[in-house]
């Protein structure tokens, strides 16, 4: 009954297909009450010429190993249901826990999705064959990712919808370097992120609510792995790692942790389903990323320092006035987003200023997944 | 391309999405080989299209290229870089407090 409207040979029999389609897909949302879901992945455009004269060869020999491991696909077979996937209790969830578990889902479905967009688009628009290869096995593993969260929120009675493929949207654009930056750290706080949930579950299995954590080890090997790529990619021009670029670098380590920590606190039924202190947390998931990305850094964040927690938690406490603020409205609503805002950058600015750690950068950047 | 002026053109495209349980994605091609450049705005016409469950869907359609103007591209250069935030897991959630 999935006749789709690219079968179709006229207009009328495209409608009516599509009449036919949301009829059914309006039926199955009444069925099971399904909730939709609008996926809004960002576009992205960047110097595709300065991407192509990338030239590996100072890191051929990591560089081969690396695509060739990539290429074999050892999680292939890794991203399938097997009995392992138990039957999940969504309506007896609580139902705070199951929106912020939603929403933990439908936004890691989200950035899957996109790293999936930005990745193919680099791959087309290049011309550079090392480079192109990469983004296609990286564009890959996020497709495949972002399936296997869509077929969990399926489960759930979650439809991702992608209308946005038909709604006007603006490219924006980054540096090629600042994509490194960003996805480097995001892949690597990424496998940190799924690692520590998986190691607390394996020795508190009476917290895993749901199957899914069961498949973060492998899953999180690809993150590691695409991590390993962009700090190859870094390791061929030394100027991205030193000079004024070290202070992009530790622009980009102290908003990605400070994201982390107010976005995390914003699920706090999350965290304690999975009997995690949401600090806790944080602290451990810095903690490892700190230690990989010394792989290539000459930096790393004193996340010891006073300064550091005390941060933290002034930019969370912003971010709620600033929330508070645009949902209340009106005059008084603007100063207190505006105050609130106001005293985010301070807060950003303290945590930005805290004296960074250096570090000496070994020679090849190569490391294997060890947490 | 103007220094303020949009201009706006039409180009074919190939949309595949895949709402497969080994992939979700979903690309937009653009068959004549238009490239878009920063602040570049593109709106593919039609009804919108999902594949259903388990199914590749490939459609070829008519997209609208709104060109940026020059101020606007130099702006996008120039701003864009900030929201590279967005490539986070965790940063995708616009609820403050859910």
């Amino acid at each position: 009954m999935n006749m789709h409207t690219a079968d179709a040979v006229t207009a009328e029999e495209s409608i009516a297909i599509q009449e036919q389609q949301a009829k059914f897909d309006s039926e199955a949302a009444t069925a099971v009450a399904m909730q939709d879901t609008l996926l809004t992945p960002r576009f992205y455009t960047t110097d595709f010429d300065e991407l192509d004269a990338i030239d590996v060869s100072s890191v051929r020999e990591d560089w081969d190993k690396l695509i060739a491991q990539m290429v074999s696909d050892p999680n292939k077979g890794h991203f399938k249901k097997n009995a392992d996937w138990d039957t999940v209790d969504w309506d007896g969830m609580d139902p705070v826990l199951r929106k912020e578990f939603i929403d933990f889902l439908i936004s890691s479905c989200t950035a899957e999705f996109s790293g999936c967009v930005l990745y193919k688009e680099m791959k087309r628009r290049g011309s550079n064959k090392d480079i192109t290869q990469l983004f296609q096995l990286m564009a890959r593993d996020e497709a495949r990712h972002a399936g296997f969260i869509n077929d969990a929120l399926r489960e759930a009675g979650v439809a991702v919808n992608l209308g946005f493929l038909t709604q006007k949207k603006k490219y924006t654009y980054f540096r090629p370097k600042f994509i490194y930056y960003a996805t480097y750290l995001s892949e690597k706080i990424g496998y940190a992120r799924y690692i520590t949930i998986f190691r607390h579950l394996q020795e508190h299995p009476e917290h895993r609510f749901h199957p899914i954590f069961k498949w973060f080890e492998e899953w999180c090997n690809d993150e590691f792995s695409h991590g390993e790529a962009f700090a190859l990619l870094m390791k061929t021009d030394p100027k991205l790692t030193s000079g004024v670029n070290v202070w992009w670098i530790k622009f980009f380590l102290t908003a990605v942790y400070s994201t982390m920590h107010v976005r995390d606190h914003q699920r706090p039924a999350f965290h304690t389903a999975l009997g995690v202190d949401t600090d806790w947390y944080g602290h451990a998931v810095f903690t490892k990323t700190s230690q990989l990305t010394k792989q290539i850094f000459p930096i790393t964040l004193d996340i010891d320092h006073t300064r550091w927690a005390r941060g933290l938690k002034r930019l969370q406490d912003a971010n709620l006035d600033i929330a508070a603020g645009k949902a209340r409205g009106g005059i008084s609503g603007w100063m207190t987003k505006t105050w609130g805002s106001a005293r985010a950058a301070f807060a950003f600015v303290s945590l930005y200023t805290i004296p960074s750690v250096p570090n000496a950068v070994p020679a090849s950047p190569r490391l294997e997944p060890a947490y | 391309m103007g220094l303020l002026t949009k201009e706006v053109e039409r180009a074919p495209c190939t949309v595949e999405i895949s709402h497969k349980f080994e992939s979700l994605h979903a690309h937009v091609r653009f068959d004549n080989g238009a490239v878009i450049y920063p602040g570049d705005e593109v709106k593919v016409h039609g009804p919108e299209i999902m594949a259903p469950f388990g199914e590749i869907v490939s459609e070829q359609r008519e997209a609208t290229i709104f060109r940026a103007s020059k101020l606007e591209r130099l702006w996008t250069r120039l701003t864009g870089d900030f929201e590279v935030m967005e490539l986070c897991e965790f940063s995708f959630s616009d609820e403050v407090t859910l």
